[in-house]
């Protein structure tokens, strides 16, 4: 593949601009789509952030631009703490970036000239690091979309990985969000055995052979420099010993089936009708919003029509029935989801939801207008989770609410269209200049779901 | 990374010098080294710097960037360094396989092993003959360090009855200390209290900028007027007004009583059950200095460091030193101007150091909805929406921090020497209160995801 391995002197210089905010933080932006830059650019659950020593990095565009081959890759940083960020800033951006921001910081800065940056290994590794993030929080799994989901203990530790390679950036201090490599391969452990019998069993994909190893190493070094031991870190060591690196063991033994290994699509039990819901006559129906930035992560599937609502006459009484398709990976668990309507933009009303099938439903009388049903509008969100809608923050520079809600919503439609979109092609490898390479997760997630579509 | 060949500017991120350096020493560092060869980022915090490069010996080479002389000057170091820094790396990894080997889990092996290994190294070189018993030594040592200054000894200490008593009484004598004036109650501010006011606001408007500190005749008019002293004894006098807003008590939730009640002895303490810092026992004062594992050699012994919290605990704000009641004034400035909400009073957020704090605090909220790990108050929103109802009184948490630390400071007598000392410490204490929020929601939010398959799993 493409991508990774090439040799830093391959990737060009891109042009960027170093200056300071107004609180005293330095900003490194890309020079041209300044804006983009910007605190709040681009929906929540498309954005790429870092937090890392002395600075918080994104990356323009977020997920799609990356996923597209669209951007440079190279990150966006906002500096607060100038002196920790020398640490990295060389590595991420090349010397010359790393002297102006000093300039900057002490005042002696000239005019916003535009500087060549130079990508190096350690931009690779954090973009990689940041999506794989990113993966873990908003990857949209659907069942009706066919976009799988990631088996989590396998991307976590390929997280762990990813942080422990990109150490550079943290000061070892634990106040980095992002440096939590022995966080990530505790919580993990469970995918270990899995990845070692992938890898004892020979790694198919050219691609991710390579990768498979790298991960186990990495993981067993961060592991051991945090002083993390345990049975399944044990039996990490005793396999990475057992085979030194670029040493086949013995005869290619069969290929391990990956859907095995890694958490199995489930096989979708589509809820029937509730019998008890039936009866009476139909007045409306209609899809309600699906915003993933209400709910955590796997809590409902991801497909923008997964949720759905019915008002029935039943006499003089509406009763509205609501139905969210639960989360790819199994049906959530937690506290109970609610649904919140609201009828010609009224109050909310909140209707608790819970599991039938692979389902969440629930049902409510509703208040509608005599003249007729009304405009209906239905959502879904934890309470507590739900952060409420983003304020437009003083970080943003002349980032505007937009004035028309319904405009928003398009806007959001159209982002979580293309976040799929994104995804379906990071998994049929469609985009070659796509940074980063694939992850092993979402390798593993297309190898189960090309054997799964010949069940269909 | 730019290569050497690069047209570099004259002066060079000592980072980067040192990374090359590092490279250039060749093979037997990998137990030092990250994944691609450069040190690991503690084996440059906690080794190069203070043990090889020494800036205090050479203090040209303590800048972040350097000229061409003093890199090569530092590059000359490293390469000299060569023979111990391999021999650290060969330690460490003794010291490693004896602390599995002793069962020992606390800590991170870089930050206890890294400069002990270095000692190593320079004393014994290399491991040869002995080394093994030798590593084993150096960790049990460490695993045991401060010298019988343990939450046991003090428990032991305190267990006879007669010292019980003994302590009580002098605990409850009262000492000239804790009586307050309280016909200033609730009353309009004195003079000094308006002075006190607008020199806190002074010294924080120069905390926080983007040069650091700026002059700090504020700080010193308020050692100097011993202010902090007076707001000590306010607690035990006024119970609101001190503050700008009415609705916060004086003592800012330091106490759960409307006053600090007078100090107990104590025989017990746990870290999920600590009270408010001034209505903490003697025992639970000492209990969070002896918890915290760093350098507690540096405490006197336990009989001594008993005695000394007897007074400590008696005198204003719990602590003997000025200059660190001085910095109860100004957290307790800074902290009623906490806003991690957004749309605060802004008469109580003007100060330069409340913009740096709250600046923070509102790239943490953007950057935690990227990841997807956000709180939102709810009347049915459980353990999340009471998260986000903590933001509503960031003073609370802010407080009791910032007490533990400066009693910790009190304990080992280190006053603060001047402004920039203080706000590094009001600062790092916003960070730490920020950064246990996170770790909350994140807890909190793992615990909802664990739910499901638990679920299953009983079901199965």
């Amino acid at each position: 593949m493409a991508g990774e391995r090439r040799p830093s002197g391959d990737r060009p210089p891109v042009a960027v601009r170093v200056a300071r905010a107004g609180d005293g933080a330095v900003r490194v932006t890309a020079a041209t789509g300044g804006a983009e830059a910007g605190g709040g650019a681009g929906a929540a659950f498309a954005r790429l952030v870092l937090d890392v020593a002395g600075a918080v990095l994104r990356w323009p565009g977020g997920v799609r631009a990356l996923a597209d081959g669209a951007g440079s890759g190279l990150p966006s940083a906002r500096i607060h703490d100038v002196s920790a960020a020398q640490e990295w800033l060389w590595a991420l951006y090349g010397v010359p970036v790393a002297a102006a921001v000093q300039a900057c910081a002490l005042g002696e800065a000239g005019a916003a000239a535009d500087l060549p940056a130079q990508p190096g290994p350690l931009t690779v590794a954090a973009t990689r690091l940041a999506y794989g993030h990113w993966a873990a929080r908003w990857w949209p799994a659907s069942f009706p979309d066919r976009i799988p989901a990631l088996a989590a203990d396998l991307l976590g530790l390929e997280r762990a990985a990813s942080t422990y390679r990109c150490q550079q950036l943290f000061d070892g201090s634990g106040e980095q969000f992002d440096d939590c490599a022995a966080e990530l391969i505790e919580e993990h452990e469970a995918g270990l055995d899995p990845l070692i019998a992938w890898w004892h069993g020979g790694v198919r994909d050219t691609a991710s052979a390579g990768r498979v190893e790298r991960i186990l190493r990495l993981v067993d070094a961060a592991a051991d420099g945090a002083g993390l031991d345990g049975p399944a870190l044990r039996g990490l060591r005793t396999a990475l010993d057992r085979r030194p690196p670029g040493t086949e063991a013995g005869p290619p033994r069969p290929s391990p089936d990956l859907g095995a290994l890694f958490a199995r699509q489930r096989d979708y039990a589509l809820a029937a009708g509730d019998p008890s819901a039936a009866g009476g006559r139909v007045i409306a129906r209609g899809t309600g919003l699906n915003d993933w930035r209400r709910y955590p992560p796997g809590a409902l599937d991801a497909c923008e029509d997964a949720l759905t609502w019915t008002v029935r006459a039943l006499g003089a009484r509406r009763r509205i029935e609501v139905e969210a398709l639960a989360g790819v990976a199994g049906p959530w668990g937690g506290p109970p989801l609610v649904a919140e309507i609201t009828v010609d933009g009224g109050p909310a009303g909140r209707i608790p939801l819970t599991a039938r099938g692979d389902a969440l439903v629930g049902q409510a009388e509703v208040a509608l207008p005599a003249a007729g049903p009304g405009r209906i509008e239905v959502g879904v969100l934890l309470p507590g989770f739900d952060p409420g809608p983003e304020p437009a923050s003083g970080a943003v520079s002349g980032v505007a609410l937009a004035a028309d809600p319904s405009a928003d919503r398009a806007a959001d439609r159209a982002e979580r269209e293309a976040v799929r979109g994104s995804a379906r092609r990071r998994l049929a490898r469609e985009t070659p200049g796509a940074a980063p390479a694939p992850l092993l997760a979402e390798a593993a997630a297309a190898a189960v779901a090309a054997t799964d579509t010949e069940d269909y | 990374m730019p290569s050497p060949s690069q047209p570099s500017s004259e002066r060079t991120p000592r980072a980067m010098v040192i990374d090359r350096a590092w490279r250039a020493l060749g093979p037997g560092l990998e137990a030092l080294s990250g994944p691609q060869g450069a040190p690991l980022t503690r084996s440059v915090k906690l080794i190069v710097l203070p043990l090889v490069v020494r800036p205090s010996l050479h203090p040209d080479l303590a800048a972040d960037f350097l000229e061409g002389p003093q890199a090569a000057r530092l590059e000359e170091l490293v390469r000299q360094a060569g023979d111990p820094l391999r021999a650290t790396a060969q330690w460490f990894t003794r010291l490693k396989k004896a602390r599995r080997a002793l069962g020992v889990v606390a800590g991170n092996p870089q930050d206890l092993y890294f400069q002990p290994c270095f000692e190593l190294a320079t004393r014994y070189g290399a491991p040869a003959a002995g080394a093994d018993e030798r590593a084993r030594a150096v960790v049990e040592e460490l695993a045991e360090a401060g010298g019988g200054r343990t939450v046991e000894a003090l428990k032991d200490h305190l267990a006879d009855p007669d010292r019980q008593a003994r302590l009580d009484a002098a605990l409850a004598a009262p000492g000239g200390a804790r009586r307050g004036d309280r016909a200033g109650d609730r009353g309009a501010l004195s003079a000094d209290e308006q002075r006190l006011a607008a020199l806190a606001l002074d010294a924080l408007e120069a905390c926080g900028g983007a040069d650091g500190t700026g002059p700090g005749a504020a700080f010193t008019a308020l050692l100097d007027g011993a202010f902090g002293t007076l707001v000590g004894r306010l607690l035990w006098a006024r119970t609101s007004g001190l503050w700008g807003r009415d609705d916060l008590p004086t003592h800012l939730e330091l106490t759960a009583h409307p006053r600090p009640p007078r100090p107990r002895v104590g025989r017990g303490a746990s870290t999920a059950t600590l009270p408010a810092p001034l209505d903490r026992t003697l025992f639970e004062r000492l209990f969070g200095v002896l918890q915290a594992s760093v350098r507690r050699e540096e405490l006197p012994p336990v009989a001594e460091l008993v005695r000394r919290e007897v007074g400590r605990s008696c005198a204003p704000l719990g602590l003997h030193d000025e200059s660190l009641r001085v910095a109860v004034v100004l957290g307790g400035r800074l902290a009623v101007g906490l806003d991690p909400l957004g749309g605060g009073d802004p008469e109580l957020r003007r100060t330069a150091a409340h913009r740096v704090v709250n600046g923070r605090w509102q790239r943490e909220a953007s950057v935690l909805r990227a990841r997807r790990m956000t709180t939102g108050p709810d009347a049915g929103g459980g353990a999340l929406a009471a998260l986000a109802e903590d933001l509503r009184t960031p003073w609370v948490p802010y407080m009791r921090r910032l007490w533990v630390r400066l009693h910790g400071r009190d304990v080992r007598e280190a006053a603060f020497e001047d402004l920039a000392a203080l706000w590094a410490v009001l600062d790092g204490v916003a960070r730490s209160v920020m950064m246990d929020h996170r770790a909350r929601v994140r807890a909190a939010l793992r615990a909802l995801s664990v739910a499901p398959a638990a679920g299953e799993a009983r079901s199965a």
